[in-house]
């Protein structure tokens, strides 16, 4: 197994119990924000909740300074290269689509197609709990070890190994 | 240009991202897995910062505004 794949699986993973009890309670949010309508204050309010609650989590759970994860070379000589192409393509056709001439059900972009699957509460309910769950997982995956207060360990060539990476 | 075409192309991307996805999970793979590839954003000095706007605003366009 790669030294990075083995790194992340090191990497912090809630209890069982804790994880099933958080994901029941990110779908019942979700469900919630579901039974509302955009372009109100309760949508406002639904999703408001989250985003301020990502920020507060980042800014107590991210080190300030941080090191990009870095996998050898030899294992993987371009680890990132397919997905960067796809978001590439993505964001592409994604603007094509936008600034085409004629309706958008003719051009239709991520956004309208998923206003589409909003109509659907429950559709919407899947759609918010993937956001939410998201969310979650940025914070961990950039969040600092259990315990030890400092940053992951970066798997890539440390300039120095006296220097401990993430303080100021 | 039909929707057609339009809806196909975005198929075909949704299929290439599911592809890209499961041959990551192959041995000795070349493209990272999801998880790797989330936290090379989530640990990239910019790159978070840009994570976590596109977050935010992914979430307030969808939902809210």
């Amino acid at each position: 197994m790669p030294a990075a794949e083995q790194q992340c699986r090191r990497h912090p993973v809630p209890k069982p119990s804790s994880a099933w009890a958080l994901a029941a309670a990110g779908l019942a949010y979700a469900l919630v924000a579901a039974s509302t309508t955009a372009f109100t204050r309760s949508a406002d309010f639904v999703t408001a909740v989250p985003i301020i609650a990502l920020a507060v989590l980042v800014s107590l759970r991210w080190p300030l300074r941080t090191r990009p994860l870095r996998l050898d070379p030899a294992e993987a000589p371009h680890p990132w290269r397919a997905w960067v192409a796809l978001f590439a393509a993505v964001v592409g056709w994604e603007l094509a689509d936008y600034a085409a001439r004629g309706s958008r059900a003719d051009h239709p972009t991520l956004s309208s197609m998923l206003d589409a699957v909003d109509r659907f509460s429950l559709l919407k309910a899947v759609v918010f709990f993937l956001w939410l769950y998201l969310g979650a997982a940025m914070v961990r995956r950039g969040g600092r070890r259990r315990g030890r207060g400092r940053p992951i360990p970066d798997t890539g060539p440390s300039p120095s190994p006296s220097t401990p990476t993430g303080s100021p | 240009m039909s929707s057609a075409l339009g809806y196909a192309i975005w198929a075909l991307l949704g299929l290439a991202t599911f592809l890209v996805g499961a041959r990551s999970r192959a041995a000795g793979a070349a493209p990272a897995r999801p998880a790797l590839v989330l936290r090379r954003l989530a640990t990239g000095p910019i790159l978070r910062v840009l994570l976590v706007l596109g977050w935010m605003w992914v979430g307030w366009h969808l939902f809210a505004r």
